[in-house]
């Protein structure tokens, strides 16, 4: 009987699955566990034997009483004894067995299950990314599998063998006698009852407590944060106070819990203590009858055990079983998530030079696969209308326009991060959604705006743009850029953790990291998407000059939101409206007076007002 | 912690209490049985029997009782245990100086005040449940002594192990799990840092090189996986195993002794229940143990906090002097201060702002202007020197009413979730309506505020609604003013305003700033104009004073630092964005 806590946790609506679900999620398990089947037919045989050897000893017990004790035969006690002994023995050895058995099979199969997974959503293409939170996405990979680790670590193994235990041990009692199982089995039915109240009151109580302690945190952790606040205003009182009726309420939740288990554990040991009556008074009366013998009482008693605890053990793991159950139902439909982007059959590779040609391009987002609650998110309005582009080998194109216009869409359908809903895009003449991928993410390298920054060195980080490139080759993609002096002054130079506390680097440093991986990959092609926050002082400088000598003699297409930037490029395209309002260069659209001549005039006259 | 536990007394003597009567109970029923068998049913007294059996009925019904009792007496006790350390800790640490703050990190805070203190909970519990436990195990063992001395030995020979086995595997298997817990974190790691980056990863089309990463963590959970198992294994079989053992000698030491006529059939059966009975006791202990090494180490950590005497007290009561009256007069007297020791910051600063005065503190980065802005409050003290308002040593009065006569905005904008109207009446929380909206107004706030889906009561950061840093910079503005203060301090106040914004907030500024003691800590020179003197700050202390022009005119340093503050490329950034907005 546990004393402590129950320590399962609660179960909420979102966690549970309905009839027909549960049996999908089963079917398809089965099938995920072909593979295992041996391992699990073994480990299942096994466990088969090792509850048989839990189950022999009361019955060696009567044994030992009514062939030993109660006909005084020394020799039979000797037998029943040692028989005892051995059984425990064999059951000692199949128990490290089964655990065994279990947990290399199941963390097998679960380590399968992550690289699965992770690969699976890794290919799913961008607006799957936009569908869906990071967070709840990592929760798949964490939570969700953590559930099922703890199932097959801590649960599985106790959940089979406990319901075997129990089926086994009313099998054995039946078969002794029948007329004292009927006494002792009347008592199960209350049991599983009250086990079934607690298991559903205390998990609604648990849920309780965990939001009262989120509360409770929530408050713990502003007080915390804004201390100087409050400090700063005297309001010290104020927040002691809200603290105290949060606290408190904790207090209550978890009080709560103590309430119930106050009933349900007290019940479980007394309905204990009648069965023990019982078996006594009804086995009294039956050995009197010489139905029964007095060995089968005690191997009765002893048995009660077995038929109590499993009751109260598997109202425990429902909990267990229940959330893997559910966490399987959710991994099951990220699995069944496919690809927006994906590779046509007789996909070919892209050639290594040619223009990107943008034709007749019609976009709008939403309008996919559902997201993983199942929602469909309606088509959204067109963001692009019938555009049109066309960007020669080695030509730098900037696209300007105001936030929202549509240029950061059109740049990702450049780099096949969508698939257009009308038109094509194309490089060197092949359409880009009947090229390989990786052809494509050779060819077309994207830089996003914000310089994301992987746990590792500088360098590790830079090596993200070409796999397994040489510590030279980074140095070379490094001095391309003119960026030694820059990396040798972090703490460590290339080999700084960018992680670690005192070495967090700038916006403007990140973007460096940045450009220098797209030196590295060293693509013909690069769309880049430059930085819409400041940049700061010290690095700003750096950035322009590096971006200068990555698309020297590349195609390329930027999201400009400088219109210094844009001034360098080849060509500007001004996109507004879902629509290409007019192409040049700088200074042909200057001297049309249109829209970019407008913008531009109003940024150079805001530029001129600057206090420095 | 024995302090947290004394209120309870009542409740602690009543689970003790609780706990012995249930042992009691507990131990009779076993004799009771034994006692039907031997001498009810095989003397063939099917009437001593029943009796007996009713008699084990009713001792049960105790039995029941009292384990709910002292559970509940255990629980609770624990519970309020915590609860009150946490009370104390948050209150504790609500009343701890700047200093602490600075050096303590909230999540490592948040730790103490959550795990730590529930590992001083969960001891709690284990404590009188183990006092049962042991009343449990000397009255077995008190028992089966006296009916035989060497059975009881050889039965109950082997349960130590049990409690042996049980602190060694909870010995051995802590560490594997931690170790299995940080893998599985650094796989978050991976797969987290693969979501957010997720336009880098597909962009240079890296996903093989990810998977190979996780491939190389979900290798290290596996191994550390089947390294508990292996622990595992080796432990939970012996739970089930060593009892039997027991159980065998019984049946056979036992059986031998029935046979010579020294003990009864019926004791066969007491003896299996009390072993029954043995197990948890015994896995407990070794359970205890464990937990209280993790729970002296939690409050050892809890206790270093609360024995930490907050720096910044009120004076002695005697030494008190009354809060003076005046416009706000703050006098510098060679100020000396540094965050510890060998990093001085100010090194002899003297300085007089008169009675609503405002004055612009200037200096390069780490010239300690903040700082000067954080002592009039006095979040922290002078190391040497001193610090007076209207002609008082702000040491002399009482913390309270000092901070209640000073307003501040600070650089990092700190807003509760809570309302907007909650957070600009923070420092008077029974402010009317109409001093929030006037504070609102004068802090330039009001218009936005308005336009919020729920006006003045929109509570900040729900449902993924967010301010901009500007407008949350406003309503820390409206914060300041609302206490209508005799000194207002604004730490870059007007850093994250939109440009085209901040001249509202300075002609809404200029009329709070109106014959109000006003420090303003900037280096934006429109910010700066608002102030009727600047002082500019070095090394330490004051390297001149005098109006903006003035000093643009004639101090070279001023210059400089103007000119790194505001660094071209910062400024024009900020501005290159703005056609996108206004066409």
């Amino acid at each position: 009987m546990r004393a402590g806590r129950v320590d399962t946790s609660p179960v909420d609506d979102d966690s549970r699955l309905d009839r027909d679900s549960a049996r999908r999620v089963l079917r398809r398990l089965s099938r995920m566990l072909v593979p295992y089947r041996r391992a699990i037919l073994v480990a299942t045989v096994v466990l088969v034997a090792q509850t048989g050897c839990l189950l022999a000893g009361p019955a060696l017990v009567r044994a030992g009483v009514d062939n030993g004790l109660v006909a005084h035969d020394a020799a039979a006690l000797n037998r029943a004894a040692l028989a005892y002994l051995i059984v425990a023995i064999i059951g000692l050895v199949l128990g490290r067995s089964v655990i065994w058995l279990v947990a290399r099979t199941g963390e097998r199969f679960l380590r399968e299950l992550r690289e699965r997974l992770f690969r699976h959503m890794t290919s799913l293409s961008l607006d799957f990314f936009d569908r869906e939170k990071t967070g709840r996405l990592v929760s798949r990979m964490t939570s969700d599998i953590d559930a099922l680790q703890e199932l097959i670590s801590q649960g599985l193994v106790m959940f089979v063998q406990n319901f075997l235990i129990f089926v086994g041990a009313i099998v054995v009692i039946v078969s002794m006698s029948w007329q004292l199982s009927l006494g002792v089995l009347l008592i199960v039915p209350p049991v599983v009852f009250a086990s079934r109240w607690f298991r559903t009151r205390s998990n609604l109580a648990y849920l309780e407590v965990r939001e009262r302690i989120g509360e409770n945190l929530a408050t713990l952790q502003e007080g915390l944060e804004g201390v100087r606040v409050v400090q700063a205003f005297g309001q010290e009182r104020g927040w002691i106070k809200r603290f105290h009726s949060t606290n408190e309420n904790q207090y209550e939740a978890n009080l709560e819990t103590v309430r119930i288990s106050a009933k349900y554990f007290p019940f479980v040991e007394f309905t204990g203590v009648v069965g023990v009556a019982v078996i006594v008074g009804w086995g009294g009366v039956l050995v009197d009858q010489s139905v029964v013998s007095v060995g089968t009482v005690l191997a009765f008693v002893l048995y009660l055990n077995n038929l109590f605890e499993p009751i109260q053990q598997l109202s425990q793991l429902y909990n267990t079983v229940q959330s893997a159950g559910a966490a399987l139902h959710k991994i099951f439909g990220l699995l069944d998530t496919a690809p927006s982007i994906g590779e046509k059959p007789g996909a070919v590779d892209l050639p290594n030079q040619g223009a990107l040609e943008v034709a007749a391009v019609t976009f709008a987002y939403g309008g996919d696969a559902p997201d993983l609650d199942g929602v469909i998110h309606p088509l959204g309005p067109e963001v692009l209308r019938d555009v049109s582009l066309s960007v020669a080998a080695g030509e730098r194109v900037a696209l300007v326009g105001p936030t929202g216009a549509g240029k950061s869409t059109l740049a990702k359908l450049m780099a096949r991060f969508y698939d257009p809903r009308g038109g094509a895009v194309s490089f060197g003449g092949v359409d880009l959604r009947n090229a390989t991928l990786s052809s494509l993410r050779r060819t077309i390298v994207v830089v996003p705006q914000e310089g994301f920054l992987f746990a590792g060195t500088v360098r590790d980080n830079i090596r993200i743009g070409r796999d397994g490139a040489s510590d030279e080759a980074v140095d070379v993609a490094v001095a391309a850029l003119g960026l030694e002096e820059i990396f040798a002054a972090f703490p460590d130079g290339l080999d700084t953790e960018v992680r670690e506390r005192g070495s967090r680097l700038s916006a403007g440093e990140k973007q460096l990291v940045s450009l220098t991986r797209a030196a590295l990959a060293d693509p013909p092609v690069l769309v880049l998407d430059e930085a819409t926050s400041n940049l700061d002082p010290g690095t700003e400088h750096a950035v322009e000059r590096a971006m200068d000598r990555l698309t020297e003699g590349r195609t390329v297409v930027v999201v400009a939101h400088r219109l210094s930037t844009a001034a360098r490029c080849d060509r500007i395209a001004v996109v507004d409206n879902g629509g290409l309002m007019e192409v040049g260069s700088h200074d042909e659209l200057l001297a049309r007076g249109g829209r970019y001549a407008t913008l531009y005039a109003a940024w150079d006259a805001a530029s001129m007002h600057h206090p420095a | 912690m024995g302090s947290a536990v004394g209120p309870q007394r009542w409740w602690v003597a009543g689970g003790v209490l609780a706990g012995i009567l249930w042992t009691a109970a507990k131990l009779t029923i076993p004799l009771l049985a034994a006692a039907a068998i031997d001498d009810g049913m095989r003397a063939g007294d099917t009437d001593k029997v029943i009796r007996l059996t009713v008699v084990i009925v009713a001792i049960g019904a105790i039995q029941a009782l009292c384990t709910g009792l002292r559970r509940y007496a255990a629980f609770r006790i624990a519970l309020r245990t915590e609860t009150d350390l946490r009370q104390r800790l948050f209150a504790h640490l609500q009343r701890l100086h700047f200093a602490f703050h600075d050096q303590a990190q909230t999540g490592q805070l948040m730790a103490r005040a959550n795990t730590d203190i529930q590992q001083v909970q969960t001891v709690v519990i284990l404590i009188p449940l183990t006092v049962a436990s042991i009343f449990t195990m000397g009255g077995v063992l008190t028992i089966m002594v006296v009916k035989s001395g060497a059975l009881a030995l050889l039965a109950l020979g082997a349960l130590p192990l049990l409690n042996l086995a049980a602190t060694r595997f909870s010995r051995r298997i802590t560490p594997v799990n931690l170790e299995l817990q940080e893998e599985l974190a650094d796989v978050s790691g991976v797969v987290e840092e693969t979501f957010s980056g997720v336009r880098v990863v597909k962009g240079f089309g890296v996903e093989q090189q990810q998977v190979r990463r996780l491939q190389v963590e979900a290798d290290s959970v596996l191994d550390r996986a089947l390294a508990a198992a292996r622990l595992r294994s080796g432990f939970m079989p012996l739970v089930d195993f060593l009892p039997t053992v027991s159980m065998v000698a019984i049946l056979w030491y036992g059986g031998h002794q029935v046979l010579d006529g020294r003990l009864q059939v019926g004791d066969i059966l007491a003896y299996n229940l009390y072993i029954l009975m043995l197990i948890w006791p015994l896995r407990m202990i070794g359970m205890l143990i464990a937990q209280a090494s993790r729970a002296s180490a939690g409050a050892g950590r809890v206790h270093e906090i609360l024995v930490t005497d907050p720096a910044i007290a009120d004076p002695e009561p005697s030494a008190a002097a009354a809060f003076p009256q005046g416009r706000g007069e703050l006098r510098f007297e060679n100020v000396q201060f540094g965050y510890g020791p060998g990093r001085s910051v100010l090194d002899g600063l003297d300085l007089v702002i008169r009675g609503g005065e405002a004055v612009a503190i200037v200096g390069a980065t780490g010239s300690g202007k903040t700082t000067v802005a954080r002592l009039v409050p006095r979040f922290y003290d002078v190391d040497a020197g001193r610090i007076c308002l209207d002609g008082v040593d702000l040491r002399a009065v009482p913390v309270a009413d000092l901070r209640r006569s000073i307003g501040i905005v600070f650089e990092d904008t700190f807003l509760f979730s809570d309302s907007v109207r909650e957070n600009i009446a923070f420092a008077d929380p029974e402010a009317p309506i109409a001093a929030v909206e006037r504070a609102a107004r004068l802090a330039g706030a009001s218009e936005f505020i308005e336009a919020l889906p729920d006006g003045y009561d929109t509570v900040i950061g729900e449902h993924g609604f967010s301010l901009s840093g500007g407008q949350r910079q406003r309503i820390a503005i409206a914060r300041a003013v609302l206490a209508d203060p005799r000194v207002l301090i604004l730490d870059d106040a007007t850093s994250s305003v939109d440009p085209t914004k901040e001249h509202e907030i300075r002609s809404a500024l200029g009329e709070v700033m109106d014959g109000r003691t006003t420090l303003i800590i900037a280096h934006r020179p429109a910010t700066i104009a608002l102030a009727d003197r600047v002082v500019l700050i070095g090394q330490g202390r004051v390297l001149a004073t005098g109006t903006h022009q003035e000093l643009l005119a004639t101090n070279a340093d001023y210059r400089r630092v103007l000119a790194t503050a505001s660094v071209p490329g910062a400024a024009d950034a900020a501005i290159a964005t703005t056609p996108e907005v206004s066409t």
